[in-house]
């Protein structure tokens, strides 16, 4: 499938605010099966420096500098990419092998299983939980089946309730609660897999806005999206499951960057000398190109 | 000469039959319950001696009372400023130092030494490794989990090589001797080489309240050290007088009194992240001349803070963009993500690592570790659990150490160990155990007697200009009860003590002062951070009113004994009352309250804002910010609290304010008279000279609303401290344009509104100018205008409007200074760093 993305996120601050510096972390780091055809991160006003990065994680930062004083910022995203329709396996190993297999992988780098398997600023551990989730994630029950058995279950039990959180809320709290958006399902998620020793990451991306005729429209299509990465062991390597729409991840969804949490991934954050935003807004637009 | 400890009759050198006089030599009435496990008691001859010859010093000191030796101490300690906060504590505490310290023979330190460098080297290469090729990972020298597991692992970091070419130039170690002697590593400290300060002060006390007697018994010196590690921050910088300076998150850290001390010996400034900025990739700080260029910073800030654009996006201490500089030529020390080596993990693989990378065997072995995500590990841990210590590998909270403290094995009930055992079947990697470790004991002088303690001690080591590593001749010593010593810095109940390195043969020199200049003599002032400028001008500010606000209630007092409780028909008294509300010395006084209750509460009530209790409290704040740039003299004078007084007693009243009048004094001479006239001493003083015009003119429209008695010009004077000039001058009663003459507008009286004015008028010239046009800057102007309005007024057309005007001038005046010499932005709206989506 190819797809084209913009996406556009404006900032207004009351008063303009010196030496702001910004990481966005918008242009996509491309997976196994994605291919991109074209890319352009637009700026308004132009920035005095910018600079592009790999990492830390599977993310590409853009880091960018305003010398002068700042009031408004927009900044616009556009890409277009091919991406394949995955063979998703049927079964999997145990658990207790995928356990086993994270631990020896001698390796560091980005889509490495160790950098995801330990608690993080968000996804921090939680004893309610790791006890909600332990039923689903027994040592010798299949990994996809069991990822498979703990996602149904967080998807019903949850409910989708935009407005309720936001992105400063703590996963407990979300989970306390039952409800929550797509960010706070993927944190309950990755939480209750690294408690058992399964590597679990936060991806972020995108889904198509208006679903091809006769098919569902996905939720959490018209803003960014996240969902869950689960390594599962050395063979199948990262599958994607998606605990807000209760699906395994395929073609309909457009992987940008992958992380620890929402911390590592965030379309944009930064630093500047005066007082917060005043106004936030951004739109999301994802189509089928041909 | 034997000493079997159990046999005290048997005693040493000058022994006769009665056995050694206790009062001389307490010390050999010392009697460990294992002897071969003490330090002393199984100590070779000449070292015995050493102990020996320091005990009976001690105790000719304090004429065979050693009680008093540690009173003494804490005298020394206390005129030292050493105090510490423990985690959670508002006000620092007194330093608690033993008088006897760990003496440790010259030829036993040098093997610890050689194992201590070899340690630090292994370091060395493990870090670099991690942040470039991570081959020791990838060939399964180091499991991966270890490495992701801990929160000092800065991913950012991979692939950027360190300018100085070293990952570590600083590095203490936690070290414990067992019962035979041998010592063993217990934990790494590569982050921070937190107590190395205390290690300083407490030689410093020490040797001051013995005199000569360390160096008697051949004690090796410290000074070499600090030498070596100033030189090894400043050779790999780029510049040839390099600036370098401390990076401190600020006096609310537990190790705050420490950084400023070091930043103070070793010359460098002391800064906090948001005296910093970074600019096309270099390292500025913000001064009173401009933005000036950082060449060195040693940082003691935790990497997630360091850096908000590049770590944790919310840290409110860091300088963003801080990475930028250091890949380009900042020197940064140590580099972030070093304390990755901290992990508790990493110690089970240091043993084969030294193998592996240096082809040696560990010279210092550290306490057997067990990281529990190998099976066979996990195994003997869960079949020795009794025998053991388990920790979080990670320190983190996890599956029965909900806490992430560490607990003996033997402590967990079988309800927790089933928990345990349940976390560690899933999570493994997140555990490890290490062995018990036994510690000898050494004699610690406790309430005037020697007990067997068993210690600690952490040494420290850094790196010289040519990058060789050069080990602290002592260190930081601590004596406890329960002897496992694994907190960062004190617990409750420890002792620190001295730890002396003795080569007998040799008595060494005295301990000289170290030095704290650098090579080159300079006279120009180091830089002057905006933010202490500004810390310097309001510790000024605060000072002065508070020595005003004391003198108001002094008049007040005089006048309530002159006059009565309600005295009739004098105005003086319900003014003066006046004055002190507008100060927000007192609360908004109801109709029963007395003045002389007012005076009491303008001297110590909590509640009011501007009462000499809480503003000597603001000074005593920012005097503690300003810790690094103060004399020793000037930090006791301005520790020195609140006289005691008993409200409704005028006698009481009067004499504490003679008693804050005269500690202001002191305090202002002393500052005044350790300080060098750069700018930091033009901005206390301008912050004293801006805060007695404001209280003239403040007490003048209070006193003189329009008319004014006699009584109430009297008292005007005598808050100006010009009642006898006037006499001496006049003759007669005062006058109301008279008083005005002479307490604002006469230039040449000290006391005066003219007079401060002209002082400002003086600094603000002294102080170096951003422009290059010759213009004056707006602050110059502001005063210069000021100054000529004044001397342009006559005293017989002084109202309250003219009044009213001058001090709008000086608020202008006021603000103009803080507008251009301090870090504006930062006062009105803090430095934000938010996550926007």
């Amino acid at each position: 499938m190819r797809y084209r993305v913009r996406h556009v996120s404006k900032l207004a601050y009351d008063a303009p605010v010196a030496r702001a510096r910004f990481n966005l972390r918008l242009k996509p780091r491309l997976r196994r099966g994605q291919k991109l055809e074209s890319e352009s991160l637009r700026l308004s006003p132009q920035p005095s420096t910018h600079e592009d990065q790999r990492g830390p994680y599977w993310v590409k930062t853009t880091q960018v500098g305003f010398d002068n004083p700042l009031e408004t910022l927009e900044v616009a995203s556009e890409f277009v990419m091919d991406v394949a329709i995955p063979v998703l396996p049927t079964n999997g190993p145990a658990i207790s092998a995928v356990r086993v297999e994270a631990m020896e992988a001698a390796d560091l780098s980005d889509l490495a299983p160790a950098p995801y398997l330990f608690a993080s600023r968000i996804t921090t551990m939680s004893k309610p939980i790791t006890d909600w989730a332990s039923v689903h994630l027994l040592d010798e029950a299949d990994i996809l089946t069991a990822v498979g058995s703990l996602m149904g279950a967080l998807h019903a039990e949850f409910t989708y309730a935009p407005g309720t959180t936001d992105s400063r809320t703590p996963p407990e709290e979300a989970f306390a609660s039952r409800s929550g958006v797509c960010q706070d399902f993927t944190h309950v998620m990755i939480m209750a897999l690294r408690a058992h020793g399964i590597p679990a990451a936060y991806v972020s991306g995108y889904l198509l806005t208006l679903p091809p005729p006769g098919k569902e429209k996905l939720v959490g299509a018209d803003a960014m999206h996240a969902w869950v990465d689960v390594w599962c062991g050395r063979e199948l390597g990262w599958i994607g499951f998606d605990p807000t729409n209760n699906c395994l991840v395929t073609e309909d969804h457009i992987a940008i960057a992958m992380g620890r949490d929402y911390a590592d991934v965030s379309p944009i954050d930064g630093t500047f000398i005066g007082s917060a935003p005043q106004s936030m807004s951004s739109a999301v637009d994802v189509e089928l190109f041909r | 000469m034997t000493d079997q400890g159990d046999t005290p009759f048997v005693g040493s050198g000058d022994a006769d039959l009665f056995g050694p006089d206790p009062e001389t030599d307490s010390l050999a009435y010392y009697a460990p319950q294992a002897p071969a496990a003490d330090l002393y008691s199984s100590s070779d001859p000449e070292i015995r001696k050493a102990w020996h010859d320091l005990a009976r010093g001690f105790a000719g000191q304090c004429h065979g009372n050693l009680h008093l030796l540690q009173d003494y101490l804490d005298r020394h300690v206390e005129d030292l400023g050493l105090a510490f906060r423990m985690t959670g504590d508002e006000q620092e505490r007194p330093w608690p130092l033993g008088p006897m310290p760990i003496l440790i023979s010259g030829a036993e330190w040098e093997e610890v030494t050689s194992g201590l460098i070899q340690r630090a080297e292994l370091l060395e290469h493990v870090i670099a490794d991690l942040y470039g090729e991570q081959k020791l990972v990838s060939d399964g020298h180091i499991p991966a989990a270890i490495v992701s597991g801990s929160n000092d692992f800065a991913r950012r970091m991979v692939g950027i090589r360190p300018e100085s070419g070293y990952f570590i130039s600083t590095y203490a170690v936690d070290l414990a001797r067992g019962p035979t002697g041998e010592w063993r590593v217990l934990a790494d400290r590569v982050r921070f080489p937190v107590g190395i300060g205390y290690a300083i002060q407490n030689r410093q006390a020490l040797a001051r309240a013995t005199g000569g007697l360390l160096a008697s018994i051949g004690t090796r010196q410290h000074s070499g050290f600090f030498n070596a590690l100033r030189r090894g921050i400043a050779k790999p910088c780029r510049r040839d007088d390099p600036r370098v300076a401390l990076l401190t998150p600020g006096r609310f850290n537990q190790s705050y009194p420490e950084q400023a001390l070091l930043a103070r010996q070793l010359g460098f400034s002391l800064v906090e992240g948001r005296d910093l900025t970074v600019r096309d990739g270099r390292l500025f700080a913000r001064t009173i001349a401009g933005l000036k260029r950082i060449d060195g910073l040693w940082r003691w800030i935790t990497t997630r803070d360091l850096d908000p654009l590049n770590f944790d996006a919310r840290s409110q201490i860091g300088v963003p963009n801080l990475i930028a500089a250091a890949s380009e030529s900042l020197v940064l020390t140590n580099w972030p993500g070093s304390g990755v080596v901290e992990s508790r993990a990493m110690p089970a693989f240091l043993p084969r690592l030294a193998r592996s990378v240096l082809g040696e065997q560990l010279a210092l072995p550290n306490a057997a570790t067990w990281w529990c995500g190998g099976e066979k590990e996990r195994q003997f841990v869960s079949a020795n659990f009794d025998d053991l210590v388990i920790s979080s590998a990670f320190r983190r909270p996890i599956t029965g150490l909900p806490d992430g403290h560490t607990r003996p094995g033997a402590s967990f009930s079988s309800a927790e160990r089933a928990e345990l055992a349940r976390g560690m079947a899933v999570r493994p990697m997140d555990y490890t155990a290490q062995e018990i470790v036994h510690l000898s004991t050494t004699p610690a002088l406790t309430n005037g007697r020697f007990e067997a303690r068993g210690f600690t001690l952490r040494a420290f080591l850094a790196r010289d200009e040519n990058g060789d590593w050069a080990v602290l001749q002592g260190g930081f010593g601590r004596v406890s009860e329960q002897g496992d010593l694994r907190t960062s810095l004190m617990g409750l109940g420890d002792i620190s003590t001295d730890v002396c390195i003795i080569d007998p043969e040799l008595p060494a020199a005295p301990e000289q002062v170290l030095k704290t200049t650098p090579r080159e003599i300079r006279r120009e002032q180091g830089l002057l951070p905006s933010q202490a400028a500004d810390n310097l001008f309001w510790l000024g500010r605060y000072g002065e009113r508070a020595q005003q606000t004391a003198r108001i209630v002094r008049v007040l007092v005089d006048q309530i004994a002159m006059s009565g409780e309600a005295p009739v028909g004098s105005t003086t008294v319900t003014r003066l009352a006046k004055l002190l509300t507008n100060l927000s010395a007192i609360k908004r006084p109801g109709k029963e309250t007395s003045f002389i209750d007012m005076a009491g509460q303008a001297l110590g009530d909590t509640r009011a804002a501007g009462s000499v209790r809480n503003l000597l409290q603001r000074e005593q704040q920012i005097a503690l910010i300003l810790r690094d740039r103060l004399s020793r003299d000037s930090w006791r004078a301005v520790q020195r609290d609140m006289p005691l007084f008993a409200s409704g007693d005028i006698e009481s009243l009067s004499l504490a304010c003679d008693r804050l009048i005269e500690r202001h004094a002191t305090l202002s001479w002393l500052l005044s008279d350790g300080m060098s006239r750069g700018p930091e001493w033009q901005f206390l003083n301008m912050g004293m000279s801006i805060e007695r015009a404001s209280m003239i003119l403040q007490a003048a429209q209070a006193i003189i609303p329009g008319s004014a008695s006699a009584d109430d010009l009297s008292a005007l004077l005598e808050l100006v401290d010009c009642q006898s000039l006037y006499r001496s001058r006049y003759l007669t009663m005062p006058y109301i344009a008279r008083v005005y003459d002479m307490v604002l507008l006469e230039p040449a009286q000290p006391r005066g509104l003219a007079f401060q004015i002209g002082k400002i008028e003086k600094h603000l010239n002294a102080i170096p100018t951003l422009r290059t046009d010759g213009m004056p800057e707006k602050p110059l102007r502001a005063v210069s205008q000021l100054r000529a309005k004044i001397e342009g007024t006559e005293a017989t057309q002084i109202g309250p409007m003219t009044l009213e005007e001058f001090r709008a001038d000086l608020a202008d005046l006021s603000e103009a200074i803080s507008e251009r010499y301090f870090l504006q932005a930062d006062r009105s709206n803090e430095v934000r760093t938010k996550r926007l989506f």
